[in-house]
């Protein structure tokens, strides 16, 4: 009927069929027991939602407001009983090893109970994921650990991401903005170290994380060919916290200030530094800068999405519930056809979220997303069952040994095509916007249907509208979301078309 | 616009404009606490003292005499800056409004007559429900001259801090409500703490609960529903006035804040996808105070079906206000969602001021059951 030749060419065409049906090229490969996993982890989710954060989730609201210095040690705590901070940490790093794809849907569950504690439970993952970036095995595993250890003592260790500074949001998002943005967080090197001097904001969880992946540059000049990740501790000389912001709402997930003032970082938490990168074939310094961004916000940015998802859910839920309840004009509100179709369109809301953070996590299973390494059978089932004993003897030693980050490097940096990095980015931006527009479409819908009743606190519904509007904000604002997938999967088909060069 | 339209207006609008920028602007932050900070009685009191409480009370009640334009003037100037004031003198006005559609200018000019402060001249009532909609759970029951009413009550709006409180029970054994007047120090009343809210944190609301109170009827009995509706139509178009408010209120705000904030070398007002945004804002905003004004006109000349341009104008306003806030927060990006700034209450507040007098979706439907009903 047609020919090889024919039938690339055909399919090459725009829309890309690799790039825009990830589902079905990535679910025939996916391991049978991680279907297994998901379920058992939704699950738990659900006891967790029922146990810890429905009890808790107004009252801790309420309680930030009457505390402006209110910090969720407590919420973290249980956190930490629950085994959330190292469930999804992977058995070679000492965690539970549960797998990574399962992460978005677990977000969901947490995010429709509360989506400012769900950020207290997966900030941290943020933190591991931009650690992850860095593909720097040995100081991910060191902090990794600690975070293990800080579980089996209760003295809860968690990681946070730094990145945002008082002059750069937008900038430090992207590789083609930071040259001419106002980035000030300057490292210094040092014989054994850098001084980094510098301010971070908006960082998340930041008063009450551990360890922090601290985005710094060694050229203020030119940021994106001279960007250092370093894994900073709290307790660092020159390390301290600033204030926590006071925002609208996921007042249990406390924004903060990081303040360096001639921090001393030794060389061996540096987790990356763009200068001594080894040469790639397939991009330049400021591409390969690129990827390590690119490689975390194509894992965050559908987690966002997840969580907008969550909240699109919680309002309909809570909508839902009021309708079933509540007469109105005589009769249940529930049997206004008006509201039936009001809650018909809220339901689609959470359904169009989910199938677009789920693509995300598809594409992230194909070839070349971060995924994909660990969804290869043989080493996702070697991961699942070998005892965490014989990983730590047979495969921790080699972490510090160049043929072990050779082998990492190939599989991650040069194993990752221009094209797959443009895929898994693109489909991370469409997860991103669609979940947290949906978001906050269901919580403003939820509010109208509800009227006076919506507007009180106890309702909790008026929280999730508050809760809702960071997410457009935050990992991106939506519109950079929007100029990310344009540049991804767009601007190819114009060969004219230029992304962030508008005079 | 509106001062366009109608010159005599503009005095109004320098006092509500002054006042906004010399009473409110400052302390924005610090009043939006309640109510886990103090209340700000000193702004109420000064805006009792000049009149911002009584616009649309006759002379001979003690107030100013002006009709729906000036209250809408001042409620948008004032909503520019912070909508809780404007909360407090929307329901004030329209308990105003439902006593005297109920005929009862004596009880009124008693009422202003007496009030030693403030607080005492305001009347409060639940200015978020439409008790045709949602029925109401008290009970009056007539005792000589007076009615003793039982039952609880949910967010009356001022019934915290007013002399007055102005609430819809049903007389036993007849269809429909009435309104009664009932003094929020009765024995047999008992009310919550206040509310705390999505907005207007400074225009707090109480549950009430009551045994025995004694209540003052308004008008005749039966009739609140009527009153309620004449007073609702009317004040319709105090609600797109507040909604037109926090809309430039919010607009202004991320003009300057894009003008002076750099993302990509240059200001943000440069890039031309947020310059886009705020071109919606902006043709959102002059939008508003065209319907604003055409609306308060309307009314103001009881133009044909002037009832339905006031509701038709609350709707829409609130739509485009509760979009517009949202974009207002998104051009300040993460700044925007810190309470440093106005934009997250402005975003709260026009959520909030949507819900006054009732479901929104069941304004648009009342609009086609009095179209078919003529």
């Amino acid at each position: 009927m047609i020919t090889p030749k024919e039938n690339k060419s055909l399919l090459e065409r725009e829309p890309r069929f690799d790039d825009s049906y990830c589902s079905m090229q990535a679910i025939p490969k996916i391991p049978k027991s991680q279907l297994k996993e998901t379920r058992i982890l939704v699950s738990y989710a659900r006891r967790f939602n029922d146990e810890v954060i429905r009890p808790l989730a107004l009252k801790t609201d309420l309680k930030s407001f009457q505390d402006p210095e209110y910090l969720p040690w407590d919420l973290i705590q249980k956190v930490n009983e629950w085994g959330f901070y190292t469930l999804f940490i992977p058995k070679i790093f000492g965690g539970q090893g549960w797998a990574f794809t399962s992460l978005n849907y677990v977000i969901e569950e947490l995010a429709s109970a509360c989506v400012g504690i769900a950020n207290v439970v997966f900030v941290h993952y943020l933190g591991f994921v931009t650690m992850l970036g860095s593909w720097n095995i040995s100081v991910i595993n060191k902090v990794c650990r600690e975070v293990k250890e800080g579980e089996r003592t209760g003295n809860p260790c968690l990681i946070s991401l730094a990145i945002t500074e008082p002059g750069a949001g937008t900038d430090v998002e992207e590789v083609e903005l930071v040259d001419r943005g106002r980035v000030t967080c300057f490292a210094e090197k040092v014989k054994g170290g850098y001084i980094v001097n510098g301010n971070k904001i908006f960082i998340s969880m930041g008063h009450v994380s551990t360890w922090h992946a601290l985005v710094a540059y060694t050229d203020l000049k030119k940021p994106s060919e001279n960007t250092l990740m370093l894994a900073v501790k709290n307790g660092m000389k020159g390390f301290s916290f600033g204030k926590h912001e006071d925002k609208m709402g996921q007042r249990a997930c406390p924004a903060s200030e990081l303040i360096f003032q001639d921090c001393f970082v030794p060389d061996e938490n540096v987790l990356v530094d763009s200068r001594t990168v080894p040469p790639s074939q397939l991009r330049e310094t400021g591409e390969l800068v690129n990827q390590i961004i690119h490689y975390v916000v194509e894992a965050s940015r559908p987690a966002v999405g997840a969580f907008g998802t969550g909240v699109a859910r919680g309002a309909y839920e809570q909508a839902l519930k009021f309708a079933g309840e509540t007469a109105v004009d005589g009769k249940l509100l529930i049997n206004h056809e008006w509201a039936q179709i009001m809650l018909a369109e809220m339901y689609k809301n959470v359904i169009a979220g989910r199938l677009a953070y789920c693509e995300a996590n598809f594409s992230n299973s194909l070839k070349g997303g971060i995924f994909s390494f660990l969804q290869i059978k043989p080493v996702y089932y070697y991961m699942k069952y070998v005892p965490q004993a014989v990983i730590d003897i047979f495969i921790v030693p080699f972490y510090k040994t160049k043929l072990f980050n050779w082998f990492m490097r190939q599989v991650f940096v040069e194993g990752q095509s221009l094209e797959a990095q443009k895929r898994c980015s693109g489909w991370a931006s469409i997860a991103k916007f669609m979940g947290t527009d949906m978001g906050m479409k269901n919580s403003q819908m939820a509010i109208e249907m509800m009227g006076q009743a919506g507007l009180r606190h106890e309702q909790g519904c008026e929280k999730i509208l508050r809760d809702s509007k960071l997410l457009q904000i935050y990992e991106g604002t939506n519109q950079l979301n929007r100029l990310n997938l344009f540049n991804c999967l767009i601007a190819r088909c114009i060969p004219q078309a230029r992304v962030f060069e508008e005079e | 616009m509106l001062t366009t339209v109608k010159c005599e207006l503009k005095s109004f609008e320098d006092l509500a404009r002054s006042f906004a920028a010399k009473e409110l602007a400052a302390n924005r932050e610090e009043n939006d606490r309640y109510p886990f900070g103090p209340f700000f009685d000193s702004v109420v009191t000064k805006a009792h003292e000049v009149g911002l409480l009584s616009a649309t009370l006759p002379e001979e009640c003690g107030g100013i005499g002006q009709d729906v334009g000036a209250l809408c003037i001042i409620l948008d100037h004032i909503s520019a800056v912070d909508a809780s004031l404007s909360g407090i003198i929307f329901t004030n006005a329209l308990s105003q409004e439902i006593m005297l559609a109920a005929g009862n200018k004596d009880l009124l000019a008693g009422i202003m007559g007496k009030a030693a402060d403030a607080k005492a001249a305001l009347i409060a009532c639940p200015s978020f429900a439409n008790p045709s909609e949602t029925g109401t759970t008290l009970t009056a029951v007539k005792v000589k001259d007076n009615y003793i009413i039982n039952g609880a009550i949910e967010y009356v709006v001022l019934g915290g801090i007013s002399g007055h409180a102005l609430v819809p029970a049903r007389i036993k054994g007849q269809e429909g409500y009435s309104f009664f007047l009932i003094d929020p120090a009765d024995k047999g009343l008992n009310r919550s703490e206040p509310v705390f809210s999505l907005g207007l944190h400074s225009c707090p609301a109480v549950d009430l609960n009551m045994a025995g109170v004694v209540g003052t009827l308004i008008g005749q009995e039966g009739e609140g529903a009527r009153y309620f509706d004449h007073a609702a139509d009317r004040m319709h178009s105090a609600v797109a006035a507040m909604q037109c408010g926090i809309m430039k209120g919010s607009f202004n705000e991320a003009l300057d804040y894009s003008q002076q904030r750099f993302q990509g070398g240059k200001e943000i007002i440069n890039w031309s996808g947020l310059r886009m945004l705020l071109g919606q804002m902006a043709v959102q905003v002059k939008i508003a105070e065209m319907v604003l004004s055409e609306a308060a006109m309307a009314v103001e000349n009881q133009e044909p079906q002037w009832n339905l341009y006031s509701r038709a104008a609350s709707v829409h306003l609130s739509e485009l206000a509760c979009k517009l806030t949202t974009d207002g927060i998104q051009c300040l990006g993460g700044n925007g969602y810190m309470k440093d700034y106005g934009q997250e209450k402005r975003f709260r507040d026009a959520k909030h001021v949507q819900a006054f007098l009732g479901l929104a979706p069941m304004r648009k439907l009342g609009m086609i059951k009095s179209i078919v009903n003529g």
